[in-house]
């Protein structure tokens, strides 16, 4: 279980994220809203540990991610897709996939390796094991990343806008695998601003507006006239989201 | 009776001046580019205390004159210190140093020419430091570097020719000498200067083809 109780962020004098708190439960497929600079790309990266909280609390299954020790376990746990790929330019596809897997979780490159192989099969990547980020598309790129993800058998999948630097078409590509992983029981804590998708493999959405978790409502609550609907930014936001 | 006319054995003192000549550069070279991606290391880690001393002798390195560093280390250290050098040990302490600082500054660009972003991923899947620095940072960090490094090179061999001041008898030296005996500066020059320009241009030659065969194997298009 992911749990973030009472997180601050703050950058300076901007106050990022304010008293922020969620509870993901494994299975759970949790969709965090919210307009750009809303603070949704943050608490991910304090979930990861990138960003160091200033206040409150994150643990992953128990391990607080503000320890060191804490903080490799809870690594150990998740596994990150971000929004521009973030590959190693350097290593093939399956390089980039099984680095960590031999490195960290010590795989024999072999096992590390038909591993890889059979994710970029099941992404439809399979003759691209050799191929460099250069020489693959975006949505390729992101395939590649979200099997680097799963290469670490993460209990915890964080996406953090995925398809943001997509084009519809690969958008596409990306979130038919993502709803797979949903649909296998994937815990995921997804950044996005795909709406109709979030809709469709959410368990919960939470909203955050200016660093302020607003709104944390089961899916179906939370497109519900009497539920989210019933809150006047939420009701903005999603009509605003429709017309674009 | 002067000897002044050139003969077949002025060329067995050329050839022995110029392997002085390479055999310092080379040496030079070797121990300079091993400080130089020390202290780059070093630098990457920020060791408490050590970035600000790194940057302050390197700056201090690159940007006073190599002849002015070579009395000083001739002339100067062995007064201050009461201890005796010959002038190799000088002349191989000098532009050791200052290779060194010109590598540091390239190996440092290298380093931090690998994006953010790749580190954090590294660093988010559990790849420690050294494994983030060796595995993904390293790489990248060497196809950058060789291009710079070839020039500072090519630069660094023309700079041994200040070590004739001091006495080690590199092929300037051996053309000071030829040059007094004969006094014949213009023929004499031109041979020494062609001799370092032949040795300057194998030097970056082979250097383009280092390069040239790394962006064939690199086919991520790092260089």
């Amino acid at each position: 279980m992911i749990v973030a109780e009472n997180v601050e962020k703050r950058f300076g004098d901007a106050l990022v994220l304010k008293r922020v708190n969620l509870r993901v439960e494994p299975g759970e497929v949790v969709t965090i809203l919210g307009a750009s600079g809303s603070g949704k790309s943050t608490l991910i990266r304090c979930i990861n540990g990138l960003e160091a909280l200033t206040g409150g609390r994150i643990t992953v299954d128990g391990h607080d991610v503000s320890t060191k020790a804490g903080l490799v376990a809870a690594r150990r746990a998740s596994a990150t897709v971000f929004q521009l790929f973030n590959l190693y330019p350097h290593m093939t596809a399956l390089g980039n996939i099984t680095l960590a897997p031999i490195e960290v979780l010590k795989l024999p490159k072999a096992e590390a390796e038909a591993r890889a192989r059979a994710l970029l099969d099941k992404v439809g990547l399979g003759a691209q094991a050799d191929a460099y980020p250069q020489q693959l598309s975006g949505g390729q790129r992101q395939r590649v990343g979200i099997c680097r993800a799963l290469a670490m058998q993460p209990r915890y999948l964080l996406l953090d806008e995925v398809t943001s630097a997509l084009d519809p078409e690969m958008t596409g590509d990306v979130l038919r695998i993502l709803a797979e992983l949903a649909a296998d029981g994937t815990t995921m804590v997804f950044v996005t601003h795909e709406i109709e998708f979030a809709r469709h493999i959410s368990s919960r959405i939470v909203f955050l507006e200016q660093g302020e978790l607003i709104v944390d409502l089961p899916t179906a609550a939370f497109f519900a006239e009497d539920g989210g609907l019933a809150v006047p930014r939420i009701r903005q936001f999603l009509s605003k989201m429709k017309k674009d | 009776m002067r000897y002044a006319d050139f003969t077949p054995y002025d060329i067995v003192l050329l050839l022995q001046g110029l392997g002085v000549t390479l055999a310092l550069f080379i040496g030079t070279t070797l121990i300079g580019l091993t400080i130089g991606l020390l202290l780059a290391v070093v630098h990457h880690y920020r060791v408490p205390g050590c970035r600000p001393v790194i940057v302050l002798v390197t700056e201090a390195l690159k940007n006073s004159p190599v002849l002015v560093q070579l009395f000083l280390v001739f002339f100067g250290i062995p007064a201050f210190l009461h201890i005796r050098m010959t002038p190799v040990e000088a002349a191989t302490l000098t532009i050791s140093l200052n290779t060194a600082a010109f590598a540091f500054v390239v190996f440092r660009s290298g380093i931090e020419s690998v994006d953010r972003d790749q580190i954090e991923a590294a660093e988010v899947f559990g790849l420690g430091r050294s494994q983030i620095l060796r595995l993904v940072i390293a790489p990248q960090a060497a196809a950058f570097s060789v291009g710079p490094l070839v020039g500072i090179l090519v630069n660094q061999l023309q700079v041994t020719s200040l070590i004739s001041v001091i006495g080690v008898f590199d092929l300037t030296k051996i053309g000071n000498i030829l040059n007094l005996r004969t006094l014949q500066p213009f023929i004499v020059w031109a041979v020494i200067g062609l001799i370092y320009y032949l040795a300057a241009k194998t030097l970056a030659h082979a250097g383009g083809r280092i390069e040239a065969a790394l962006r064939r194997s690199v086919k991520w298009g790092g260089i």
